[in-house]
């Protein structure tokens, strides 16, 4: 697979706050790569670092074969950024800023198209303070794709989206990368990251804790668990059972991490049913990237 | 080139939308003059005599207050609020941003001029400049110098707020120090030389000049010191040109 992102060994600090330690990963084009963590990881300097917005204090980063921060503008003519927390002018009409924005770009934009598909037409006099959320989303995300760019990185892109709105930015993201674009996307939204996401990395306080397809990270990192509702099960009891790697506890409820579900299953099923036990409530549940974070996080501490 | 015309051209456009602030941007200098000609005129000053002066006066001190509370706050809000962050992850160079801007506030200021102009014309017997080429050759000149010395200056902002107190401090230095309210002979020597350190004190020596007394060829010193300047802060302001705040 051709690669469009090299990073290697990559560091950032901020005065004595190390930001980024040591990072190093590969995005290939035509994927849609997540990077995921919470608040203050390191996703937005890593993503400003890719876009040579920001200077990197060590490693190498390569981006469609430039140095970002020594060639920004080469570099910008290829890409398209949605930024998190940027605006543009407030008084500014949506057609005027794609008029605008598209007069940066040589040569012929995709402007119509990405009218008909956001369905900007019917928004096309609002001025952009006037707009929603969700609206101004669509807008910021048709001005960094005018140019059809190669890489399209996106940061939050589904912030302060309702869930409609947040899926509906799925497709569209998608449908960008069907049409050419390699996408790169930070999210602190486990879900959007397992649902949008070809390949994950995950980040913790600047250093790289897993990178993988969201499926494999789940299936490698986290034990399914099986939720039980019963008033006279132990704990002591489900901690015996084999492959039975931890449980959450909280009144009633039960959730048993495994390595086999149905194995783990029948154990219970037979045992509860032989003691004559009774349980209200019996579930297989998927392990979610929400709960391998959680489990990153858990290790962190312990270690 | 077409992303400056574009760019221009929205700006401007942009700046009409806010009826308020066009209201009081124009409002202010017409009223400033009324109220020093209700001061002036008087037995030792005639209405003529008070527009020569004054009227040439507040259309420097307007390129003042426009290159920094128009140009200069406008984007030190930008800065603040993420749109120039935007534009520099597209091929938009920085000093077509400038450029742009620089247009903006050309239009604004010939706007507030031309009040003034026609509110002295009609109020005190101002008369057109006598060497109106080079009135409005010095009136170039004067903002090319300027509008970059104020963009630069408030780039080192690092909010609205303290953007807003760097202009104040320098427009009020350069209204009582330039000889644009108060004629210098009234001030002691010290204060004299001071106000010769200021830009303003140049523009307002041009205007005054061609206005009623001799072409701009007689004025190099003061032409060439505020192209000097153009040079110095054209060049600094482009290659310091700051995205953000941070």
């Amino acid at each position: 697979m051709e690669s469009v992102i090299s990073v290697k060994n990559l560091s950032k600090n901020f005065g004595v706050t190390r930001a980024i330690k040591n990072l190093s990963f590969t995005v290939y084009k035509g994927e849609i790569f997540g990077i995921i963590g919470p608040n203050g990881a390191g996703k937005t300097t890593t993503l400003e670092i890719l876009e040579g917005i920001s200077v990197p204090s060590g490693g190498d980063v390569e981006v469609l074969g430039l140095n970002p921060s020594k060639q920004l503008r080469e570099l910008n003519k290829k890409i398209g950024v949605q930024f998190q927390a940027t605006s543009i002018q407030k008084k500014m009409k949506v057609k005027e800023a794609l008029d605008l924005f598209s007069s940066f770009y040589e040569g012929p934009t995709q402007k119509d198209y990405l009218i008909d598909l956001l369905g900007l037409r019917e928004k096309m006099n609002v001025k952009f303070d006037d707009l929603s959320g969700g609206w101004k989303q669509r807008v910021t995300l048709a001005l960094a794709t005018l140019h059809e760019p190669e890489i399209l990185f996106l940061d939050e892109p589904s912030m302060g989206l309702d869930p409609s709105a947040r899926r509906e930015m799925w497709s569209l993201i998608r449908l960008l990368r069907d049409r050419g674009s390699t996408i790169v996307v930070t999210t602190h939204y486990m879900e959007e990251a397992e649902q949008l996401c070809d390949r994950v990395a995950m980040i913790y306080s600047g250093q790289l804790k897993a990178l993988d397809t969201p499926r494999d990270l789940l299936n490698e990192g986290v034990a399914d668990c099986l939720a039980i509702n019963s008033a006279e099960l132990s704990r002591e009891y489900l901690l015996s059972l084999p492959g039975v790697e931890r449980v959450e506890h909280e009144q009633d409820e039960f959730k048993v991490y495994c390595d086999d579900q149905q194995t783990t299953a029948y154990h219970i099923l037979t045992h509860c049913q032989e003691k004559g036990i009774r349980l209200t409530g019996f579930k297989f549940e998927k392990g979610s990237l929400d709960d391998l974070f959680v489990q990153y996080l858990e290790k962190e501490k312990i270690g | 080139m077409n992303a400056i015309v574009k760019l221009a051209s929205l700006e401007t456009k942009m700046f009409f939308r806010d009826r308020l602030s066009v209201f009081w941007t124009f409002l202010f200098p017409v009223v400033m003059i009324w109220l020093f000609g209700s001061m002036f005129v008087g037995d030792n000053m005639s209405q003529k005599a008070f527009a020569e002066y004054f009227v040439p006066s507040w259309i420097g001190v307007n390129i003042v207050t426009t290159s920094f509370f128009t140009l200069g706050t406008v984007l030190t809000n930008y800065r603040e609020t993420g749109v120039l962050r935007r534009y520099q992850s597209t091929p938009l160079q920085p000093w077509k941003i400038l450029a742009a801007h620089t247009f903006q506030g050309t239009v604004i200021f010939a706007i507030s001029a031309v009040l003034l102009l026609v509110f002295g014309m009609i109020l005190y017997d101002l008369t057109l400049p006598t060497y109106i080429g080079s009135t409005l050759l010095s009136l170039l000149i004067s903002i090319l110098a300027f509008f970059p010395f104020a963009l630069f200056l408030t780039s080192l902002a690092k909010n609205a707020q303290s953007a807003a107190a760097i202009s104040s401090l320098f427009l009020n230095l350069m209204l009582f120090l330039s000889g644009a309210t108060f004629p210098l002979e009234m001030m002691p020597t010290v204060l004299q030389y001071a106000a010769k350190i200021l830009p303003l004190y140049y523009v307002i020596q041009l205007l005054r000049g061609t206005w009623t007394e001799a072409p701009i060829t007689e004025y190099g010193f003061e032409a060439a010191v505020l192209i000097g300047i153009a040079i110095v802060f054209v060049v600094l302001a482009v290659r310091f040109f700051r995205w953000s705040g941070k």
